[in-house]
C-alpha cells in the first residue's frame, strides 16, 4: 500500500528544557514493492520517522496518508493502520514474552481478533517463511539462540500479513553468517511482494538491496534517490557522518592511481567487472 | 508517555546547598522533618516554610519543581483534609447538612495535617533535588558505617540503592520502547475494563522483566572485571569532610528548631 508523508515536523517535549527537533517538514512518498533503505547519523529523525509510519506517533503537525487513510485523523482506527505497516524494531527479540514460539508469533494475529484456526495457519506460514523448524515452535522463545530470536521476533509481525514490512536496523549484533541469513530473508520476504523500508547504518547493505535511499540528516531529507545517485555525493555523506560503500571507495582510490572507472558504481560485482573491462581493454 | 516522573530528580547546580556534604544535608533533612513534626500550629509551620522558602532561593531550584513534586501526594493531602475535617468534632460547628458537620476545630486540624504533609515532603525533595543519587548514597553509607559493627550491611544498602537509581531511567525507557513494539503488533494498553487491561500490560512486563535480570547480569560481569568486591578496603575518590557550611546549615537549622519550641513553650500557635 502507497505511503505519503507530507510536510511531517516532529518535537520532542516542546515547551520544556529538554525541547529537540527530530523532524523537519518530511516529505516523500512510498510506492508498491520499492526496497527503500533508510541511513543518516544517530539522532538524525531516523527512528522518528518509522514510529510515524505505525502511527505510534500522531503526525503533528504535518500528514502521514498510508493507502489513502489519513494516520492523524481523529478515531481513525489504529490496528488497521498497524496491519497494513508492520514495523520491526531494533533488537526485537526484547520484545519477546509468551510461554511459547507459536503463541508469542500469534500475538499479533489475536489482536487483530482473527479466529484461532486462522491464527495457526499465519503463524506456521509466519514460521517457515522466516526459516524457523516447526518442532521449535511450541518451545519457550527464551530458549532459542540469538538469531533465532531475532527471526521469531520478526515472524510475530509477519504473521499480521502487513503489506509494508518496516524494519529498524534489523541485522545489528548478529554475526556475520546470521547477517547474509536475515538480509536473505529480507529479500525474499520483498520478492513475495512486500513493501519494504529498511533502517540501516551498513552502507554496503544499502547499497546492495535498496532500490531507493532516504538519507536523514538533523531530521531533514538530505537526499532520496537511488543508491548511485546518493553514493556520488561521498563527500556531503561523511560531512553528515555517514559513509560511502566500500567499493565506492575503492573506485575513488584507483581513479586516483590513473584509472578510469565510471563513478556511479556502487556494488562490488560491478566493480569488478569495470576493473577487469579497463585492465583488459589496456 | 512515560517520562513525567520527578520523585527523587535531580537538579544539577552548584549553589551553596549543593555543596553541603552529603551527611549532613541527610542529617538536617531529618532534623527538618522533626522541626515540622514539632511545630504544633501554623506559627512553627510558617517558620519551617520561611526556612524551606530560604534554602531553595539559595538552591536555585525553581519553584515550579517544588511544586511539581508535590502532584503525586495531591490526593493523599486531598484525602486527609476530608477525613480531618468530618470526623473531628471538637469545637463550634459552622456547617451542618444531614449528619454531616463541620466544626472550626476540624477545619482547623484538617488544615493542619494538609499543610504539615505538605511541608515534610517539601522539606526532604530539598534533598532530593539538590543531592545528586552518588552522593546522597555515598552519605548514606557513611551514616550508616557505625551500624557495621552490629552486622548491617551499610556498603550493599548504599551500594543497592545507587544501582537503583541509576536504572530507573534506563529501565523507563526501555519499558518505553517495548510498550511500543507491542502496539505495533496491535497491542493496546489504553482501553477496555481494568482486568483486561491489567492483562494487557503482561506483554510489556515480562520482556521488561527479562531485560532487567539480563542487565542485572550484565552489571555484575562489569562490577567484577573492574575488581569490584565489596566495600572492604576501598578507598573513595571524594573523600567526605564536613566544612564550615555544614557547621552554619546545622546552625540555621537547630535556630529553627529552638525558634519553635520557643514558640510551643509560649502558647503561640
Amino acid at each position: 500500500m502507497p505511503i505519503a508523508i507530507k510536510h511531517l515536523t516532529h518535537t520532542y517535549m516542546p515547551g520544556t528544557p529538554f525541547e529537540t527537533r527530530a523532524l523537519f517538514d518530511v516529505s516523500l512518498s512510498i510506492r508498491d514493492g520499492e526496497f527503500v533503505g533508510v541511513i543518516g547519523h544517530t539522532g538524525s529523525g531516523k527512528s522518528t520517522l518509522i514510529a510515524h509510519l505505525n502511527a505510534l506517533i500522531r503526525p503533528e503537525p504535518g500528514r502521514v496518508i498510508v493507502s489513502g487513510v489519513d494516520v492523524g485523523q481523529k478515531g481513525q482506527s489504529l490496528i488497521e493502520i498497524r496491519r497494513e505497516v508492520g514495523l520491526v524494531f531494533q533488537y526485537p527479540e526484547y520484545q519477546l514474552f509468551e510461554e511459547t514460539v507459536e503463541k508469542d508469533v500469534g500475538y499479533g494475529p489475536r489482536n487483530l481478533g482473527l479466529p484461532d484456526a486462522e491464527v495457526k495457519v499465519r503463524v506456521a506460514e509466519a514460521l517457515s517463511q522466516v526459516g524457523i523448524p516447526e518442532e521449535l515452535s511450541g518451545k519457550s522463545p527464551f530458549e532459542l539462540s540469538g538469531g533465532q530470536k531475532r527471526r521469531v521476533a520478526i515472524a510475530g509481525v509477519l504473521a499480521m500479513r502487513p503489506s509494508t514490512l518496516v524494519l529498524d536496523e534489523p541485522v545489528a549484533g548478529l554475526d556475520p553468517a546470521g547477517r547474509e541469513e536475515l538480509l536473505k530473508l529480507i529479500q525474499d520476504i520483498h520478492k513475495g511482494g512486500v513493501t519494504v523500508i529498511m533502517v540501516t547504518h551498513s552502507m554496503d547493505d544499502a547499497a546492495r538491496l535498496c532500490g531507493r535511499l532516504i538519507v536523514l540528516n538533523r531530521g531533514e531529507v538530505a537526499f532520496d534517490a537511488p543508491p548511485a545517485e546518493v553514493f556520488r555525493h561521498g563527500d556531503e555523506l561523511v560531512e553528515m557522518g555517514l559513509d560511502v560503500p566500500e567499493c565506492v571507495k575503492l573506485v575513488k582510490r584507483l581513479n586516483e592511481c590513473g584509472f578510469h572507472l565510471p563513478d556511479n558504481l556502487f556494488r562490488m560485482e560491478d566493480v569488478e567487472r569495470a576493473i577487469l573491462k579497463e585492465v583488459r581493454g589496456c | 508517555m512515560l517520562k513525567n516522573i520527578t520523585i527523587g530528580q535531580f537538579f544539577p547546580g552548584n549553589s551553596l546547598i549543593h555543596r553541603l556534604d552529603p551527611r549532613a544535608k541527610l542529617m538536617l533533612t531529618v532534623a527538618l522533618i522533626v522541626a515540622v513534626f514539632l511545630s504544633q500550629g501554623f506559627a512553627g509551620f510558617a517558620l519551617v516554610l520561611l526556612f524551606v522558602a530560604m534554602a531553595a532561593r539559595m538552591s536555585r531550584i525553581s519553584l515550579k519543581f517544588l511544586v511539581r513534586g508535590l502532584k503525586p501526594i495531591l490526593y493523599i493531602v486531598i484525602i486527609t483534609f476530608v477525613l480531618n475535617l468530618f470526623f473531628q468534632s471538637e469545637g463550634r460547628v459552622i456547617f451542618r447538612w444531614n449528619f454531616i458537620a463541620v466544626t472550626d476545630g476540624g477545619l482547623r486540624r484538617a488544615a493542619y495535617m494538609a499543610v504539615r504533609l505538605v511541608l515534610l515532603v517539601t522539606s526532604s525533595q530539598l534533598l532530593t533535588l539538590t543531592t545528586s543519587a552518588i552522593s546522597l548514597t555515598d552519605g548514606l553509607e557513611a551514616l550508616m558505617r557505625p551500624l557495621k559493627k552490629i552486622k548491617f550491611p551499610a556498603h550493599e544498602i548504599a551500594m543497592m540503592m545507587s544501582i537503583a537509581l541509576r536504572f530507573i531511567p534506563t529501565l523507563m525507557e526501555e519499558a518505553d520502547k517495548i510498550m511500543k513494539a507491542q502496539m505495533a503488533r496491535g497491542a493496546d494498553f489504553e482501553s477496555g475494563s481494568l482486568f483486561k487491561r491489567a492483562k494487557a500490560m503482561v506483554p510489556l512486563l515480562v520482556p521488561l522483566f527479562v531485560s532487567a535480570f539480563r542487565r542485572a547480569d550484565e552489571l555484575a560481569m562489569a562490577m567484577e572485571a573492574r575488581c569490584y568486591h565489596g566495600g572492604e578496603g576501598r578507598t573513595r575518590m571524594k573523600q567526605l569532610r564536613y566544612g564550615r557550611r555544614d557547621l552554619a546549615a546545622a546552625l540555621a537549622v537547630a535556630l529553627l528548631i529552638a525558634a519553635i519550641a520557643t514558640l510551643n513553650a509560649l502558647g503561640v500557635f
